[in-house]
């Protein structure tokens, strides 16, 4: 293990190299073509045994990679945003199809209009398509959770594909520290390649053909209890990592607590920004206000036990970077369902690279505190006291 | 752990895996075996592999054969008849 100072797509395209991937589809697009192009330069150097493959779009790019996986090797690849929307037919393909792929999602905006900045929605627009979903909240973890995800996906009671979501910019381009482990540590940690079935000339199937609707149905319910059954797998990965690989990391959960034991207030959040309300919760905490952070990791599975476990008790505030239009934040809802006696507010805010930082949480929280219930957009101007701006697009 | 629950999308090659398809047929091809010379265009065409290679003549297997007719129009040797089910 080794001290380095690097961004988040240099940590993911290092986690690829260290995880010994055999084939990556790539296909650029802002904010994570860095990874592919880390990718493409550490090949050119000699330094990547992944074989490499240039496609003409990103759905093109989920069918080479799934092709190569479904051939019997590691394989990997990223997108964002449009992009991620492009591909989304080959998502679930390969998740119904049930074999083990790795993607990271750089999180960016959806157009129109076009914005290139960070949010969640295209992430979290694939929340129904049976890909294990984690999300990162520093460069490390964005490594970490892409190294775990191929000792996830492989293990037989799982057989999914996992992506990784990781802020556009915020992450992605951010350099910090990083403790980058070595291939004899990754090497140690991660089993050789395991799959439900190989395409080969010699053994012939037929994949993902057509069958009756009963046995389609027994399928889909296979694919649920595989995402449940993940729960005690995704564990066991990052127990097993912090013990072999980098031992810094909070992985013996699913998500993460923050100053929650002794909270009347929780705030419920994901991603970069995460650390950030973080820090708003040690600053109201020395005004009085028992305030915690929830730290949600793992969209898919959900944790229904840990969220109940940590939240039952306390009123709660999600914050959401992303919405489902006409219902609200995508995790409010699902928080929602799971502490269905709860008052929850939930708060969307930084849609398309609206800045939220330690100082707009106070604002938030506060106000929250005030009245815990309800759906409110959050526009930064409150926070800095600063005039609306007739926005030009407007009327 | 039990893994009784993951189940996967494929299936093995096999004999009529989509179930007994000949009775899906309207008309179906009769061989006149005098007139067959034997040159196996029905069998490359055929696209359900129901046609039977017997003593240098050909068959059909009535089990799964869909009754399009694609042997009737492609025999050189005018063999092949479609004749109706009823």
């Amino acid at each position: 293990m080794m001290e380095k100072v690097i961004s988040g797509n240099d940590a993911v395209a290092l986690a690829v190299k260290l995880s010994r991937v055999k084939v990556t589809g790539i296909y650029p697009i802002t904010p994570q073509t860095y990874i592919i192009e880390s990718l493409s330069e550490m090949k050119d150097r000699g330094e990547l045994e992944t074989e490499i493959i240039r496609v003409e779009s990103e759905h093109s790019a989920m069918a080479a990679t799934f092709g190569a996986a479904a051939a019997g090797v590691r394989a990997y690849t990223a997108t964002a945003s449009q992009g991620l929307l492009y591909m989304h037919e080959m998502v679930w393909w390969v998740a119904g199809s049930r074999i083990p792929v790795v993607m990271t999602v750089g999180t960016r905006a959806v157009g129109p209009p076009w914005n290139i900045w960070n949010e969640h929605t295209d992430f979290m627009s694939e929340r129904d398509s049976g890909w294990i979903m984690a999300f990162a909240s520093t460069p490390q973890e964005a490594m970490d959770l892409t190294i775990t995800a191929f000792r996830i996906t492989e293990d037989e009671r799982v057989f999914l594909p996992m992506m990784i979501g990781m802020d556009g910019f915020i992450l992605s381009h951010t350099k910090t520290r990083v403790y980058v482990p070595s291939q004899e540590e990754v090497d140690s940690y991660l089993p050789p390649r395991r799959q439900p079935y190989v395409l080969d000339p010699e053994d012939s199937i037929a994949m993902g053909n057509m069958f009756s609707p009963e046995d389609y149905m027994k399928l889909r319910e296979s694919i649920h209890r595989a995402q449940i059954a993940s729960k005690e797998v995704i564990v066991e990965a990052g127990k097993e990592y912090m013990k072999r690989v980098v031992p810094i990391g909070s992985y013996s959960t699913l998500n993460e607590s923050y100053k929650l034991e002794d909270a009347d207030y929780a705030v419920v959040i994901m991603g970069a920004w995460s650390l950030d309300a973080m820090q708003a919760v040690d600053e109201l905490r020395k005004e009085g206000l028992k305030v915690g952070v929830y730290r949600v990791r793992f969209v898919r599975p959900w944790a229904e036990e840990e969220v109940v476990k940590a939240l039952s008790d306390k009123s709660v505030l999600v914050l959401d970077r992303s919405v489902s239009f006409g219902r609200g934040g995508q995790l409010y809802t699902e928080v929602k369902a799971s502490l269905p006696d709860t008052d929850i507010k939930g708060v969307i805010t930084g849609l398309g690279g609206v800045s939220i930082g330690k100082n707009e949480m106070k604002v938030i929280i506060r106000k929250f505190v005030e009245k815990p219930q309800g759906i409110e957009w959050f526009y930064p101007e409150e926070a800095r006291k600063i005039e609306l701006r007739s926005p030009r697009y407007i009327k | 752990m039990s893994l009784n629950y993951q189940l996967f999308p494929i299936s093995k090659p096999g004999k009529g895996a989509g179930g007994k398809t000949g009775n899906w047929r309207i008309v179906k091809p009769l061989v006149h075996e005098d007139k067959c010379v034997g040159c196996k265009a029905c069998y490359i065409w055929c696209p359900e592999g129901t046609i039977i290679i017997k003593d240098g003549k050909v068959a059909v297997d009535y089990e799964y054969c869909k009754g399009c007719g694609i042997c009737f129009n492609v025999c050189p040797a005018k063999a092949i008849e479609m004749v109706s089910e009823s």
